[in-house]
């Protein structure tokens, strides 16, 4: 077996070359960007209190240390952002899917195109077997390059947000880690078994690279909704009691994760339209001068807000708006929203349930291979 | 003499029984009966598309038969692949090489693949040759790259090789060195070989038997020695003693219809003799035999003015 590994190392070279060189320059940049951000040693708390250009009037004179302060925080902003700093990002994105359909695609069907599947298959007694050494190269492969790549982008991702445990947060978790290897050996798995399928090499690697790109862009809602609802906890949070967007999630930088909430008004769940009912019905507008206006939670000139019970606004006095507020209820009557997180510290758990749901589909999509290679024609 | 084909199915070295293969509405093979006895080195001809490739694939295991059976060595391909196919030497219609292998790698992978593939015995094939071990496979010669093939199927020390086409491409030079080599393994190992060519004078002198393939039936199956012995060419229908028509087909000068006629078992020794009607029959060349049966195939009576 080990000889028909270091052959398909060999017969595929080009390919193993260019996903080696491609990774390992990836993991060196990832590095080598870490290094720059974390050679800024930027003080948590000048990021922290960092504000970019404005500058709060309230505050009193800036003292030499604070602009000292905000000059590191505006440095390793301005890394943060820059071109180099966002490809790198970009590439961890990509190229977990890209070297899978790299590798994944010639396998087999360069052997039906280049027509030396007959010779192997006759050699061989067993076709599950022969491409069960070329599948084991391409694993071998991938997942020591995935491992190098992902690893260097969580070492990349402490940097990009300092204080933040890369282990214990889901702040762009899809991106990096352990999680890397399983994205590209799905894509690999996939692609094989669409070469298998059509014995050409191209019409594999278009479809691998559209149905990849689908399932990666769905993936987040398809995992929060499908696999990590039962496991989310339940975080009341009684300051907000409006339905507010909370930036949690994949890549939001937060170390918990969003994964769904619920509405309730009087303890009973309510429907997101429901809740619009209520402050509509509960909500009184009164005249207030016009800046004030935009600050209110409904829109002024909406019918809604007109037709709500309550003083109205005088239409001939132009310094007054309306504004429309909830009257004077026990907060506690307020809809009140919950939120399901999952905590930093299910991160593990996490990835592990992510992975193994990408090594099913790994292993479906072999599983297609090995038995449609029993059966096709090796031309 | 024509085998009797059903008898000789069990002891063949490699067996068909009414042999069919379509596809969707072609038929490559058409009920086809063949029996290769054992250390046979036997012949299959065929104009292009007469299911000679359909044959080897089948017997291969590549394509599944329609109908009807066969066997190699006794082992029915499609139900036992792996114990048929440990029986089978393959060298494919055009020199199959991996492109970015040495020979060398050639021989590992196929030491890989194959549990008592014997990479020694084909090393010194190639030696022999003078082919370089260490040479990419891409940059071989036509000739080299069919030899790498022969070697990798006479490694396996099958006992039956089948052959499809592997002259083809070759110059005359590179077809009579693989020849000589196939035929000196058949020797030496006591192997069957099934070696399939449209090109009638490629296995005339290797061959011990013939087998004519058109249009997906078989139309003679037989010893080489017995084709041509059997077999009579006239210049008109005017039959020789005991001589039955198989078909007619346009002389080599290209002006005159020649007739192929099959005397019947013991009628006479070959060479040139009165048909009794004033005409003379002259003993047939393989290549007229197999024209003759071709022609008749085709069932397409050629005709002059």
């Amino acid at each position: 077996m080990l000889s028909r590994i270091r052959l398909t190392f060999k017969q595929h070279r080009f390919e193993t070359l260019a996903v080696t060189i491609v990774c390992v320059g990836l993991t060196a940049a990832a590095l080598i960007e870490a290094f720059r951000l974390n050679s800024l040693n930027v003080p948590l708390s000048c990021l922290q209190s960092y504000q970019g250009s404005f500058v709060d009037p309230s505050q009193g004179p800036i003292t030499a240390a604070q602009a000292h302060c905000n000059e590191l925080a505006k440095s390793f902003s301005d890394m943060k952002g820059s071109l180099d700093m966002n490809l790198v990002q970009l590439l961890l994105l990509l190229v977990p899917l890209l070297t899978g359909i790299v590798v994944g695609a010639p396998l087999v069907a360069r052997e039906i195109e280049q027509g030396t599947a007959p010779l192997s298959w006759a050699l061989s007694g067993s076709r599950r077997r022969w491409l069960l050494g070329k599948v084991l190269a391409g694993v071998l492969l991938l997942a020591s390059l995935m491992l190098a790549v992902g690893l260097a982008a969580n070492v990349l991702e402490g940097a990009l947000n300092p204080g933040l445990n890369p282990y214990n947060s889901f702040s762009n978790y899809l991106g990096r880690g352990v999680i890397d290897v399983f994205w590209a050996l799905a894509a690999f798995a996939g692609t094989f078994a669409l070469g298998t399928l059509f014995g050409r090499t191209m019409p594999a690697v278009v479809i691998a690279l559209v149905v990849c790109f689908f399932v990666r862009g769905v993936w987040d809602a398809g995992m929060t909704h499908y696999v990590l609802r039962p496991f989310a906890i339940e975080q009341v949070l009684p300051d907000q009691p409006q339905q507010g967007y909370v930036a949690y999630g994949p890549g939001s930088g937060f170390a918990d994760m969003f994964v769904y909430s619920k509405s309730y008004i009087d303890g009973k769940e309510a429907t997101d339209a429901q809740v619009n009912d209520w402050y509509q019905q509960n909500m009184v507008c009164v005249p207030t001068p016009t800046q004030s206006a935009s600050a209110s939670p409904a829109d002024s000139s909406s019918p809604s807000a007109s037709s709500s019970p309550g003083p109205q606004a005088t239409p001939g006095n132009p310094n007054m708006g309306v504004a429309c507020q909830t009257p004077t209820i026990d907060p506690s009557h307020f809809p009140q929203q919950i939120q399901y997180v999952l905590p930093g510290s299910w991160y593990w758990q996490t990835v592990a349930m992510e992975s193994g749901v990408l090594l099913l589909g790994s292993l479906f999509c072999g599983a297609i291979a090995f038995v449609w290679v029993d059966r096709r024609r090796p031309y | 003499m024509v085998i009797d084909r059903g008898a000789s199915i069990g002891t063949a070295a490699l067996a068909a029984h009414g042999l069919s293969k379509r596809f969707k509405k072609k038929v490559a093979l058409d009920k086809v009966d063949l029996a290769i006895p054992a250390g046979s080195v036997t012949a299959l001809v065929g104009p292009n598309g007469a299911g000679k490739t359909t044959l080897i694939r089948v017997c291969m295991a590549f394509e599944r038969p329609n109908a009807g059976t066969v066997e190699v060595d006794g082992v029915d391909p499609w139900k036992h692949r792996s114990e048929a196919l440990r029986r089978v030497g393959y060298v494919p219609q055009t020199p199959a090489v991996y492109r970015g292998l040495s020979v060398e790698d050639h021989l590992a992978m196929a030491r890989s693949l194959h549990s008592g593939f014997d990479s020694d015995y084909a090393r010194r094939r190639l030696d022999q040759l003078g082919i370089p071990l260490d040479q990419r496979a891409d940059t071989l010669s036509g000739g080299q790259a069919a030899q790498l093939g022969l070697a990798v199927a006479l490694g396996t020390r099958a006992k039956v090789l089948l052959l499809d086409e592997p002259l083809a491409n070759l110059d005359p030079l590179a077809r009579r060195e693989f020849i000589q080599v196939l035929l000196d393994a058949v020797k030496a190992e006591g192997s069957t070989a099934l070696l399939s060519s449209h090109i009638v004078t490629d296995v005339e002198d290797a061959c011990d038997r013939l087998v004519i393939l058109g249009g997906g039936k078989v139309r003679l199956d037989c010893p080489l020695e017995e084709a041509r012995q059997t077999h009579r060419l006239t210049e008109a229908d005017s039959p020789p003693p005991g001589g039955t028509a198989v078909g007619s087909f346009l002389g080599r000068n290209g002006k005159t219809i020649m007739t192929l006629w099959r005397l019947a078992p013991g009628a006479g020794p070959g060479g040139d003799q009165g048909t009794g009607q004033g005409e003379t029959s002259e003993a047939a060349s393989l290549e007229d035999v197999v024209l003759g049966y071709l022609a008749a195939g085709r069932s397409i009576g050629l005709q002059l003015n």
